[in-house]
């Protein structure tokens, strides 16, 4: 009996593929779903630095200064944490393990310079004249329309909560426990220099009274 | 009177797939006593969680432990929900249990694996992961990773399964059910694997219950405890009897493994069949400010999480005690008088994961 059994599985083992893989020389498939290094589209980035803040492992950093995004790659555990948070959308986690590496790997990645005109213009304007122009353009400006408040605003002031720039003010009228009366004054103003239009308050709005337009 | 000495065995030893250390006290290749001690891989999570949101939290606690990830996951999710009250949507039950009892498939096999490899039975270990490798490829499909998953988050899940993918996995498993019971019949019924395991390490029913065993090891010595016999996730609406035996031998440790390798494939084929549609996870308001303790029945058995919050992003205390932890005194106690070359065998049946233990 155990001659025919021993012999059944000889006889399959001969003519089986193995069920290993002859890696690298066979690559590896990748599954649609595989989560394996952090990729960013740089130019769609405003540096709000929300995913450096939400990391676990501390992986990534954001420089306003330099205008440029960083990650440690081996501190980097590939959670997918930036990805979900991030407000513009221009992280992605593509299949692709990052390559061995005796050394710690860093990435840097650098915003293009000028954010007021598009990328590929200003790489296409002939005078450097133009393009320096472009550069000293501080980046916060609003590439496209300014942030808004409709008259539904109840001042509640989640948007201000949720600002990463902290660029909202919100106040309303308080009552005065004592006298009964309304105190104070309904405000809600953008600082326009630090709002990057990064759309969290537009989407935590319980009213939809926000808009860039 | 033949005189004593004393055996270090661990931390870096061939059958400890992690670091724990044991003093063995020997008289005559007798362990007379065992005195372990832990402490090679602590990570200090619990003072972690002043400095880590609520809710970033969920990928470190997954971070425990390489093999029971998604159920710490979970587990840390059921105590902050409850903490919250937030009531998780059905679909996100029944995926987060079919994920679970995947996991229970790949731990106890590749358990199995290293069991094989502690009696030196070298085909029967790479048979056992070869077998694993299937449940891998499974979520790395469904979830992104192999073996930390991240697609359990407070109030739901972040991947769906579709209908499809259901119907693979269930194909998968039936597939791997015939190859499956193969390899455990040579557990169960060769000879020489019996020889090794049959007889050895007797923990008795009382000494079980005395000594707070849980999980196989509780199962094994005929304790009837399974927490996933209180109907958290889907359990409650899926047909399930946990997988008792009665001689609390390594054996019987062996076969109640064996035993709950069909019995996650029946419950993945049960979820699968009465999958409810709806959403897959619900918005989180607020921060926690109660205090929950969730239990969860992880591969190696019962584990606890406890959080408290004080009403802001930080939860105020977390604590996770695993099922190894409270093994360890059974398995010293098993240790107790066994013959030195068995020693790799009763620790190994305790399935012991130092990561989890040590946090």
């Amino acid at each position: 009996m155990a001659i025919l059994k021993i012999g059944k599985m000889v006889m399959g083992s001969l003519f089986k593929k193995p069920a290993t893989l002859m890696y690298p020389v066979v690559p590896r498939k990748w599954q649609e779903r595989t989560r394996g290094h952090i990729d960013i589209a740089i130019e769609d980035c405003i540096l709000c630095g929300i995913c450096a803040r939400k990391c676990p492992t501390n992986a990534i950093t954001v420089a306003k200064e330099t205008k440029s995004w960083t990650i440690r790659r081996m501190q980097c555990i590939q959670c997918s944490c930036c990805v979900e948070v991030c407000p513009k959308k221009c992280l992605d986690n593509k299949n692709e393990y990052t390559t061995p590496s005796t050394e710690k790997l860093v990435d840097s990645f650098e915003k293009p310079a000028a954010e007021a005109a598009p990328a590929g213009e200003l790489r296409a304007a002939p005078d450097g004249a133009a393009a320096s122009a472009g550069a000293a353009t501080p980046a916060p400006v609003p590439a496209d329309g300014t942030l808004k408040c409709g008259d539904t605003c109840i001042y509640c002031g989640i948007c201000a909560k949720k600002c990463p720039q902290e660029a909202l003010t919100v106040s309303r009228k308080k009552k005065n426990a004592q006298t009964g009366e309304q105190e104070g004054e309904n405000i809600w103003s953008v600082d326009a220099e630090n709002c990057i239009l990064c759309g969290i308050c537009v989407e935590v709005c319980p009213k939809k009274s926000l808009a860039i337009e | 009177m033949s005189k004593r000495t004393i055996i270090p065995f661990g931390p870096q030893h061939p059958v400890l797939p992690e670091p724990v250390h044991l003093d063995l006290v020997i008289e005559d290749e007798r362990v007379v006593e065992a005195i372990p001690s832990i402490g090679y891989i602590h990570r200090g999570l619990e003072k972690l969680v002043e400095k880590r949101e609520f809710t970033e939290m969920v990928y470190v606690i997954e971070r425990i432990c390489g093999i029971c990830s998604f159920g710490h996951g979970w587990g840390y999710c059921k105590s902050v929900e409850g903490n919250m009250g937030i009531v998780v949507p059905d679909r996100a039950e029944f995926l987060r249990t079919i994920w679970h009892e995947l996991s229970r498939i790949h731990s106890h096999l590749l358990w199995l694996g290293l069991l094989a490899d502690g009696f030196g039975f070298e085909s029967l270990f790479m048979h056992s992961w070869r077998l694993r490798e299937t449940v891998l490829d499974i979520f790395e499909k469904t979830t992104g990773g192999r073996v930390i998953f991240s697609v359990c988050k407070l109030g739901g899940v972040r991947k769906d399964i579709d209908a499809d993918g259901l119907k693979e996995i269930v194909r998968l498993l039936a597939g791997m059910k015939a190859e499956l019971k193969e390899l455990t019949d040579v557990f169960l019924d060769d000879y020489s694997v019996k020889n090794r395991l049959v007889g050895v390490g007797v923990l008795s029913r009382d000494e079980a219950a005395e000594l707070c065993t849980v999980g196989p090891m509780a199962r094994a010595s005929g304790l009837r405890q399974d927490i996933r016999m209180d109907g958290h996730g889907a359990y409650a609406k899926l047909n399930f009897e946990p997988a008792v035996e009665t001689d609390g031998d390594c054996h019987a440790r062996c076969k109640v493994r064996v035993r709950e390798l069909f019995q996650s494939i029946d419950l993945i084929t049960q979820c699968a069949e009465s999958m409810p549609d709806g959403e897959l996870s619900v918005p989180v308001k607020g921060s926690p400010s109660g205090e929950f303790v969730a239990r969860m029945e992880q591969p190696r058995g019962e584990a606890y999480y406890y959080s408290i919050g004080n009403g802001s992003k930080f939860l105020e205390r977390m604590r996770v005690r695993t099922p190894t932890n409270m093994n360890i005194p059974a398995m010293v106690k098993t240790l107790q008088g066994c013959d030195l070359a068995d020693v790799p065998m009763l620790i190994l049946t305790v399935d012991p994961c130092i990561s989890c233990t040590e946090r």
